[in-house]
């Protein structure tokens, strides 16, 4: 049943109906496609992949946190600015992620909205240290939230309250009451204190985003 | 594998998926880019099929290219290498209509310092178009390291990037001066060259800095021969700019000489051109650079053969004699297979030939001029003219051959290049005149080319009724009025009516030949008719003169111009011809090109160029800013620049003289090159001479640094009194200084101080307030000037300080201000006199014609005779020239 859903879909409404689009973008050759990679399909061996976009304030550890998720082998030794954007991938348990590593600096953030449509969650890294740019965070949040193409979709959102280690690091608690986190109703959120650099806390977020994003793939298609 | 498989498929539908592609089309299907997943084998052809569209003419809007582009940056999450690639091209082609296109810088410079190879050129090159001045400096680090890659591929990318970066942020290029020096010692031809490429562009501003390389340079043997032929033109150039380096013994020279031992034939090409371009190359010098182009000429490639055979012909202009070394060599090529060399050769062989071998020549050209492209028959064309002037005593075979080839098929830059020959021998040699005329006229019998039609009746008016048998040239003339369309029939009624007016004899002939054009069925030709024979009818010698044989010397933009302003403010007053401006005068720089080009292989050819406003009308456009400025009425003259000060003194001036009717203004452009000064309130202050009285000042506001502004001054002549117009001011800058930050330009203080700087003396002469007018019929003004009882001068001097009468011809002609007629101004050779016609227009419209006879004694005497509808001009003449 939901081999013919998806099929027309594709024809028809593939830019409007989201519920469908993960098929569309997972069932590449859907036509071609022999009966025994359907199989292999339903049953849920072959990966599944989705892309999630890593936004934040500049300096808020975006690219240390992406660079820690990839093999030991693929990391790079020193993180520079990230000008414009940067595509990474990584595995967790059986999703391969495409991460968009958007640059977080000010001149940058307007082009974030590009890339809304076609992720299927979002990872927000705040620099739990910058009491002062917290507002700033909260403005960048909020515009997310409102965006057309975010506010409608149930998206996972996990937040990582980077930099636990320094000193004057807020509480991830804090920082949730600071942005106003309890008042997201239609999407499920989750935060998480972490250290990019040691990699603390960061396991946690992802397996609770590969979790998400399973339950909401199986969910549509069921 | 497969998309090669599906590649075949395509090629055997003949590519008909790139037919008829739609722009809207194509960027619907890039959408398939957003999604999640990419597809290499979908995405791929799409992109193609955007680029393909891109590069057809399509245009994108800039929303749909930013959308299209944002789109493109989501398919760097492939891994595939084809897509990538693609990406890239993608990438540079929208790159300029794209909005946040620096969105890929960081993706990009991943690619460069990764470790797919493949990757990092192309990664190379695309970053370097989306980057601007303000985000070079982040990827600076990345391209500094990329120069000095061990890679051959990404460093070449690198440089060659860095030279079109060099366009939009010079001082940052600048600083990897150091990288681009070690590139230069790198072991890849192609690396070594794009380095020093890159290391020349940095450092062409600094003299020393070349002078520095190339010593340097030309000690270390370069691997590259691509880098060694860079080297050579560098070395070139420096030894153009610099006289000073003095004969052979140059070290320069003696680099360029050493490559001819090259081992490679590319840089022995090379250096020998460079030799052969030299400027100051003597032909003693040229003799090692001959006998290799000449031991090219019996190369067996084809290159090599056109290459040299090219370059002869270039040096047979400036060094005839040195190419005689090479004529059997260029004989044996006459008969080259290749259709070009043999061209080539036998034009340089009619350049440097003697006079008894032309006939012989003539007959190999005429055994394969059907064979050769209209473009290389315009080549022999002009080795013709110039052979033509070289021999004028050949003029009998030429003509014919010219004649031959006029009948042939071709197109019309072709048959206008002959047509130019033929006019040309004829002006330059009277024993061809009749002979030429009669060649033309058969010509016009089957001409298809309305314009040269047109043009050669037009000559044939002219110089026609000169002949000694007028009456010949009429049946030709009429003949076209027959048989023509409209506009080479008005033509031939123009032409015919100039043998009404200078043949008495003919007239009654002529007059009964235009009464049956007033019975034509165009308009213009109708019309031209009956306006000629009305004038013609009435027998009266000076309106013949001034309205058939020679016409309004108007400048015709100006013409239209005028009459435009005058339909749109009617005024009561009949419009006022003489308000309109001389037609300018082709300056004798701009003969002088048309001189050089004569003979050169290359011809001027792309799009013809717009007529050419004269320089009066492109300055009454800038005066327009001075306030008060029309009531001075049309512009007369603006003289040549005069420089005020020394060119590289800390204020430079520059002074144009424009003269009105009445009044002359002045117009003073400074330049201000202290980069810690701003000028303002900047004026020149003037000594006028006596009678003359100062009007107005228009000062320059301000004059930051190394930037040009202009003050004027608004002077009236002496009234009633000519003598006293010519005369010298004193002239001294005057300007408020603030001293400011260099760097900044922004003044330290509010408060600046008065200063002055002195000029030099400004002289007003008499060739400012003349205008050089073109006579065609210079004699008929003459004796209607008798008739009409304008003022006549006559005076007699001896000018001692002239050696040769050409000498003479030039600075008088310059000194007066006045247009020679009649080719007067070219002094037949061994002649020991001459007359000198010229004629020109004083401020206020007073014709002026000077005929000055010239006799070479020990000095030059010369008997001057000036005739003016005003005395006063006539006498401030004569005594000017005293």
């Amino acid at each position: 049943m939901v081999f013919v859903l998806v099929t027309i879909e594709t024809r028809l409404y593939r830019h409007e109906c989201y519920a469908c689009f993960w098929f569309t973008a997972n069932v590449p050759e859907f036509g071609t496609m022999g009966i025994f990679q359907k199989l292999v399909q339903f049953l849920g061996v072959r990966k599944r992949e989705v892309n999630v976009l890593v936004v934040g304030l500049n300096n808020s550890g975006k690219s240390t946190v992406v660079n820690r998720f990839k093999n030991q082998d693929e990391r790079v030794t020193e993180i520079v600015p990230t000008v414009g954007f940067a595509v990474e991938r990584f595995q967790n348990q059986n999703l391969a992620f495409t991460a968009f590593d958007m640059s977080g600096h000010g001149r940058y953030r307007d082009l974030w909205e590009h890339y809304y449509k076609d992720c299927n969650g979002i990872i927000f890294v705040i620099d739990s240290s910058d009491r002062l740019r917290l507002v700033v965070v909260k403005e960048e949040l909020d515009l997310l939230l409102q965006h057309p193409d975010i506010c409608n979709r149930r998206l996972p959102i996990l937040f990582f309250a980077n930099k636990m280690d320094c000193k004057e690091a807020l509480s991830s608690v804090k920082i949730a009451a600071a942005l106003g986190l309890d008042k997201i109703m239609d999407k499920p959120w989750h935060i998480s204190a972490s250290n990019a650099l040691t990699g603390e806390g960061l396991q946690e977020g992802v397996e609770w985003m590969t979790q998400q994003i399973r339950d909401i793939i199986l969910a549509k298609g069921s | 594998m497969n998309s090669f498989k599906r590649d075949k498929k395509e090629e055997e539908d003949g590519g008909s998926q790139f037919l008829n592609l739609e722009k809207t089309t194509v960027l619907q299907e890039a959408r398939i880019f957003n999604e999640t997943s990419v597809n290499p084998r979908k995405c791929t052809p799409v992109l193609t099929k955007l680029l393909y569209a891109i590069n057809q003419g399509e245009t994108l809007s800039p929303k749909e290219a930013t959308d299209v582009f944002f789109a493109m940056t989501k398919l760097f999450q492939s891994k595939d290498a084809v897509l990538r690639r693609m990406v890239y091209l993608g990438i540079k082609e929208l790159s300029s209509i794209a909005e946040d296109v620096i969105i890929v810088t960081s993706s990009l410079t991943k690619d460069m310092t990764g470790k797919e190879d493949t990757y990092r050129a192309a990664a190379i090159r695309a970053l370097c178009s989306i980057t601007d001045a303000t985000m070079l400096q982040a990827i600076e680090r990345y391209m500094k390291q990329a120069i000095v890659d061990r890679n051959p591929a990404v460093s070449s990318a690198a440089l060659v990037s860095s030279l079109h970066m060099s366009k939009l942020a010079p001082d940052v290029v600048k600083r990897w001066v150091n990288e681009a020096q070690e590139a230069v010692n790198s072991d890849n031809i192609m690396v070594q060259y794009h380095a020093l490429g890159l290391l020349y562009h940095i450092r062409k501003s600094d003299r020393l800095a070349v002078t520095k390389l190339v010593a340097r340079l030309t000690r270390m043997s370069l691997k590259s021969p691509y880098a060694v032929c860079m080297l050579i033109r560098i070395t070139a150039k420096l030894l153009e700019e610099d006289d000073e380096a003095g004969g052979n013994d140059s070290p320069y020279f003696s680099f360029i000489e050493s490559c001819l031992r090259h081992k490679s034939e590319m840089v022995v090409y090379e250096a020998a051109h460079a030799i052969v371009n030299l400027k100051r190359t003597t032909s003693r010098e040229l003799v090692p650079a001959l006998s290799v182009l000449q031991l090219f000429c019996g190369s067996a490639k084809a290159t090599l053969r056109f290459a040299a055979v090219r370059t002869l012909n270039q040096v047979a202009i400036s060094h005839p004699a040195a190419v005689t070394a090479c004529n059997l060599d260029l004989e044996n090529l006459i008969t080259d297979s290749n259709r070009s060399i043999a061209t080539l050769a036998i034009t340089t062989l009619l350049k440097t030939g003697a006079e008894s071998s032309v006939d012989r020549l003539m007959k190999q050209i005429a055994t394969f001029v059907s064979e050769i492209s209209d473009e290389f028959k315009v080549i022999v064309v002009q080795a013709i003219r110039a052979l033509a002037l070289k021999f004028p005593r050949k003029h009998n075979v030429l003509m014919n051959f010219l004649s031959a080839m006029l009948r042939d098929e071709g197109g019309l830059e072709y048959k206008a290049s002959i047509a130019d020959t033929i006019i040309t021998i004829i002006e330059d040699n009277p024993e061809a005149k009749e002979s030429g005329l009669a060649h033309l006229c058969e010509f016009i019998e089957d001409c298809e080319h309305v314009s040269l039609a047109v043009r050669i009746l037009h000559l044939l008016g002219k110089e026609g009724p000169k002949t000694k048998q007028p009456s010949r040239y009429i049946r030709f003339i009429y003949n076209r009025v027959i048989l023509e369309c409209p506009s080479i029939r008005a033509a031939a009624v123009s032409a015919m009516a100039q043998f009404g007016a200078s043949c008495p004899d003919l007239l009654e002939n002529i007059q009964v030949l235009l009464a049956r054009c007033q019975m034509d069925s165009d308009d213009e030709v109708r019309d031209r008719a009956t306006y000629y024979s009305n004038i013609l009818a009435r027998q009266d010698k000076a309106l013949c003169n001034s309205y058939i044989l020679d016409p309004l010397q108007l400048s015709i933009m100006a013409l239209e111009r005028s009459l435009k302003e005058y339909l749109q403010n009617p005024e009561d007053r009949p419009f006022d011809i003489k308000s309109v401006p001389l037609a300018s005068v082709p300056t004798p720089e701009e003969k002088e090109m048309k001189h050089k080009t004569e003979g050169m292989l290359v011809t001027q050819g792309g799009p013809v160029k717009p007529p050419p406003v004269s320089r009066e009308e492109n300055f009454a456009e800038k005066l327009s800013i001075i306030p008060g400025i029309q009531q001075l009425g049309p512009l007369f003259k603006s003289s040549d620049v005069v420089e005020l000060t020394e060119s590289e003194t800390e204020y430079f001036v520059r002074c144009i003289k424009h003269s009105f009717n009445n009044h002359l203004v002045l117009q003073f452009d400074c330049l201000n090159t202290l980069s810690d000064q701003l000028l303002e309130q900047v004026r020149v202050q003037l000594e006028p001479s006596e009678g003359y009285r100062l009007l107005a000042e228009v000062p320059c506001p301000r004059l930051p640094y190394n930037e040009s502004g202009s003050c004027y001054a608004v002077l009236q002549f002496p009234e009633d009194d000519l003598p006293n117009s010519v005369g010298t001011f004193g002239a001294v800058l005057k300007f408020v200084v603030k001293d400011c930050d260099p760097a900044t330009g922004l003044p330290d203080t509010d408060e600046g101080y008065d200063d002055e700087y002195m000029l030099e003396d400004l002289e007003i002469t008499l060739g400012d307030q003349i205008r050089r007018v073109t006579r065609a019929n210079w004699a008929a003004a003459w004796e209607e000037a008798a008739t009409a009882e304008y003022a006549e001068m006559e005076d007699t001097y001896s000018l001692s300080s002239m050696h040769t009468l050409e000498e003479a011809v030039q600075s008088i002609a310059s000194f007066l201000g006045l247009q020679p007629a009649e080719r007067t101004d070219r002094v037949p050779e061994g002649k020991t006199v001459h007359t000198l016609l010229l004629s020109g227009m004083f401020r206020g419209g007073a014709d002026i014609l000077v005929r000055a006879k010239l006799a070479l004694t020990d000095g030059v005497t010369m008997q001057l005779t000036v005739r003016s509808p005003d005395p006063a001009i006539a006498e401030l003449i004569t005594s000017a020239v005293g």
